[in-house]
C-alpha cells in the first residue's frame, strides 16, 4: 500500500500521511518547493537505493510519476 | 561520510525549533554564486544545539556582487556578525572553464591577476560597509582538463591557474583584518569531486554541492562561529587505559600494554602525537583516570613510546574516586570552566556518567574500534580559533610552570611570603599590532575574572586605540618560574574627563590568586590621578562565573552607588609590595 513511499513523502514534505494520494502534486502539497523536491529525491534515492535520470526528475508532476519511475528501477512501491 | 546527519534530519529539526533566548547570539549571512539551500537549516540547528541564538540571512541566488556593491542592500540592513561567501570556479572562469587554452599562458596570468583584483575590490567594498567578519572560499581545482594527461606539460596550465589564484588570494588576505580564507578546495578533496558534484543536480537546479555533503560544509562553517563567539574548548581531559595506551596497566602490566610503533600500539602512539601537537598550539591536557597512581605514573615517566610526557599534562588526577568529582577538581585546579573541557574516555559507561552529571563537559562518542581515535580527535571543530597567538604557543610551558608554583605554595605557609618569593613582575603594555590579537582573544575567552564580559574582535580594539576617548592596555606577567605572557587587559572610557569608566577589566584565570589585579588597578589609578580625574567607575555585569570581580572591587575600596562601583581618587591605593611594576 505504498506505505514506505508515502511515509518518506510525508516526512520530507511535513504533511500527514493520509493527506497524500497518487494524484498529489507540488501545487497540492504546500511544502513541495523545488528545493524540497531535491531533498525528497535524495531521500528516495537513499532509501530505495536507486538513481533517477535527469529525464525522470524533470518528468515528475505528481506522486504516481514517482511510482512509475521507481518501477523502472525495479522498485514496486505499491507493495 | 558516516558521522554527519542527513540534510532531511536538519530540515525536520529546523522546522521544530522553538524560539530561544540564549546568551550567545550570532547573525550569519550566507552569500554564494550557486544554490546553497539547506545550509541555513544546518547552521541553525547546529547553533541551537550549542545554545547559540542564530539569525541567518541567505543572499539572493548569485546576487553576491550586487549585494556587496550596493550599500543599501538587504545584506547590510541585516548587519551580520559573520559572512560566508562561496564563489564557484565556473563563475570565476566563465568560458575559460571549458577553453582555458584559447588564450596564451601570459594572458592566463593576466586573467588571474584581474580576477584577484576584482575579488579584492569586492572585499574592500564589503569592509567599508560592514563590520562583519568575512569568510571567503577559494576555488576547487577541477580534476578534468582539456589537455588530459598533457595538462602538466604546459606553462601556467588550467590547474596551475587556479592553484596560483588560490595562493595569491591567501597571501592577500593575510594582510587584512577580519577576512579569512575558507579552503573550499580542501573540502572538495576531503570528500572527492565525484561525491560533491553531481551533474544531474547541477543541470537541473544549479546544485553544486550534493545535498548529503551540505551538513559537512555546515559543520566546517560552524567552526568559524565557535571561534567568533569565543566558545572554543581550552582543555582535553584524558582517560589512560585503552585511551592513551592499549590495555589495562593494572592487569596487563608495564610490558603488557600496547603502545609503540607497531600494531596495535601504533594506534595510541599516533593519538598521543596528535594530542601533543594540539598541546603545542595551546590546548591544555590533563588526566582523569581510575588507576593506581604508581602504576600509571611509571608508564608516563618511563615507557619508551609515551609521546606525552609528565610535563605535557597541566594536571594529573589518578585515583579511585569517581570521574565526575575528579573532573570538578581538574576544573578548579586549572581555573577553567567545565564548559571549556573535552573528555576522552574509551568506556561508554564513564562517558554516559560524565554526560549525565556534567553536561557542560563535551564528551565525544568514541568508536569501539580504537583505530578511529585519531580521526575523532582531528574531526572535532571545538578547538577552532582564528589565530594562534604567541601565548597559545607558550601555554603548555606556562601550565607546567604553574605546577611548580603550586608545589612551592604547598611548602610555604604564609601567602604573602609565597607571593613575595615568586618575584612577580608586571609589564604594562600598550595595545599595538603585536598585542591586539591577544587582547581580543582574552576578551573573547575570559569568563571568571571579567568585569563586563564584553567580547571584542580585533577590529573593535583597533577602533578603541584610534579613539581619543578610549584607553586600552594589557599586562604581561613574569615570575621566577617563567613568563605567563599577556594575561590582563583593561579598556577605559575617558569620555568624561572627570570620571573614567572601566569598560573592560579582566585577568586570565592562569594568573589569578596573585593579586595581579591590584597591580593593574594601581597602575590605572596612577594614570587617572596624573590626568586629574576625580573618580573611576565600574559597572559590574554579573554572570554565572564572574563573582570574583565583586569581591575584588570591595577589596579595592570601590563603593557601590546605584548601578556602579565608584573609586574616589582622593583615596590612596597601594600596589601590593611583592609586585614589581614596569611600564613599556
Amino acid at each position: 500500500m505504498s506505505s514506505k513511499l508515502y511515509s518518506i513523502i510525508a516526512k520530507v514534505m511535513k504533511v500527514p500521511i493520509d493527506s497524500i494520494t497518487d494524484q498529489s502534486t507540488p501545487q497540492s502539497i504546500p511544502n513541495w518547493t523545488s528545493f524540497v523536491g531535491y531533498v525528497l529525491l535524495n531521500e528516495l534515492e537513499t532509501q530505495f537505493n536507486v538513481k533517477f535520470t535527469i529525464d525522470e526528475v524533470i518528468d515528475v508532476k505528481n506522486i504516481s510519476d514517482i511510482k512509475r519511475h521507481l518501477k523502472n528501477h525495479g522498485v514496486n512501491s505499491n507493495e | 561520510m558516516e558521522s554527519e546527519k542527513s540534510l532531511s534530519y536538519y530540515f525536520n529539526e529546523a522546522e521544530s525549533l522553538n524560539s530561544t533566548n540564549f546568551k550567545n547570539k550570532i547573525k550569519i549571512a550566507l552569500l554564494s554564486s550557486f544554490t546553497i539551500n539547506g545550509l541555513s537549516e544546518v547552521l541553525k540547528v547546529k547553533c541551537t544545539k550549542k545554545n547559540i541564538d542564530s539569525k541567518i540571512y541567505v543572499g539572493g541566488y548569485n546576487q553576491y556582487n550586487q549585494e556587496i556593491i550596493n550599500n543599501d542592500s538587504e545584506l547590510y540592513a541585516f548587519k551580520p556578525d559573520i559572512t560566508f561567501l562561496l564563489i564557484d570556479i565556473r563563475n570565476m572562469l566563465g568560458n575559460l572553464f571549458f577553453f582555458p587554452y584559447s588564450i596564451s599562458d601570459t594572458e592566463r596570468k593576466i586573467f588571474v591577476n584581474q580576477k584577484l583584483s576584482e575579488i579584492m575590490n569586492l572585499i574592500t567594498s564589503y569592509q567599508k560597509n560592514s563590520s562583519s567578519k568575512l569568510i571567503i572560499s577559494n576555488f576547487n581545482i577541477p580534476t578534468n582538463s582539456p589537455f588530459g594527461i598533457a595538462e602538466s606539460q604546459d606553462q601556467f596550465g588550467f590547474h596551475e591557474m587556479i592553484q596560483t589564484f588560490n595562493l595569491k588570494l591567501q597571501e592577500n588576505l593575510l594582510h587584512l583584518d577580519s577576512v579569512y580564507l575558507y579552503d573550499f578546495d580542501q573540502f572538495v578533496r576531503k570528500f572527492g569531486e565525484n561525491n560533491i558534484f553531481n551533474y544531474r543536480n547541477f543541470f537541473f537546479g544549479d546544485v553544486k554541492i550534493e545535498l548529503n555533503c551540505l551538513p559537512y560544509l555546515g559543520n566546517e562553517f560552524f567552526s568559524y562561529i565557535i571561534a567568533h563567539l569565543g566558545l572554543s574548548k581550552k582543555c582535553i581531559v584524558l582517560d589512560l587505559d585503552n585511551t592513551l595506551w592499549g590495555g589495562i596497566i593494572g592487569e596487563d602490566g608495564f610490558d603488557g600494554i600496547h603502545l609503540g610503533l607497531t600494531p596495535p600500539g601504533n594506534v595510541f602512539h599516533e593519538f598521543q602525537s596528535h594530542l601533543k601537537s594540539l598541546s603545542d598550539r595551546g590546548i591544555i591536557l590533563a588526566i582523569n583516570s581510575k588507576n593506581n597512581f604508581n602504576d600509571a605514573i611509571r608508564v608516563i615517566r618511563e615507557h619508551p613510546h609515551m609521546v606525552l610526557k609528565e610535563n605535557d599534562f597541566a594536571c594529573m588526577i589518578i585515583n579511585w574516586e569517581n570521574k565526575v568529582d575528579n573532573m570538578k577538581a581538574i576544573s578548579n585546579q586549572l581555573n577553567i570552566g567545565l564548559d571549556s573541557i573535552v573528555f576522552f574516555d574509551d568506556d561508554p559507561v564513564n562517558r554516559e556518567f560524565m554526560r549525565k552529571n556534567l553536561p557542560e563537559v563535551t564528551t565525544p562518542e568514541l568508536s569501539s574500534d580504537s583505530s578511529e581515535l585519531s580521526k575523532t580527535l582531528l574531526e572535532m571543530n571545538e578547538f577552532s580559533t582564528f589565530k594562534i597567538t604567541d601565548d597559545d604557543l607558550q601555554r603548555s610551558k606556562t601550565y607546567s610552570e604553574q605546577k611548580k608554583r603550586i608545589e612551592l605554595e604547598k611548602t610555604t605557609t604564609n601567602l604573602d611570603d609565597f607571593l613575595n618569593s615568586l618575584d612577580i613582575k608586571l609589564i604594562i603594555k600598550r595595545a599595538t599590532s603585536f598585542t591586539i590579537p591577544r587582547i581580543s582573544q582574552l576578551t573573547l575567552k575570559t569568563n571568571q575574572f571579567n568585569l563586563t564580559t564584553k567580547r571584542y574582535q580585533e577590529k573593535k580594539i583597533k577602533e578603541f586605540v584610534k579613539s581619543s576617548d578610549m584607553l586600552v592596555g594589557c599586562v604581561q606577567v613574569e615570575d621566577k618560574f617563567g613568563d605567563n605572557g599577556i594575561t590582563g587587559v583593561y579598556v577605559i572610557n575617558k569620555d568624561n574627563p572627570k570620571e573614567w569608566e572601566l569598560d573592560t577589566f579582566l585577568l586570565s584565570c592562569r594568573v589569578m590568586g596573585r593579586e595581579i589585579e591590584k597591580g593593574i588597578m594601581s597602575h590605572i589609578i596612577n594614570i587617572a590621578k596624573k590626568n586629574n580625574v576625580e573618580r573611576i567607575k565600574a559597572k559590574y555585569v554579573p554572570t554565572e562565573k564572574n563573582q570574583p570581580i565583586e569581591k575584588f572591587l570591595k577589596s579595592c575600596n570601590f563603593e557601590k552607588i546605584d548601578d556602579y562601583w565608584i573609586f574616589q581618587l582622593n583615596k590612596s591605593f597601594k600596589n601590593p609590595y611583592f609586585l614589581k611594576l614596569t611600564i613599556e
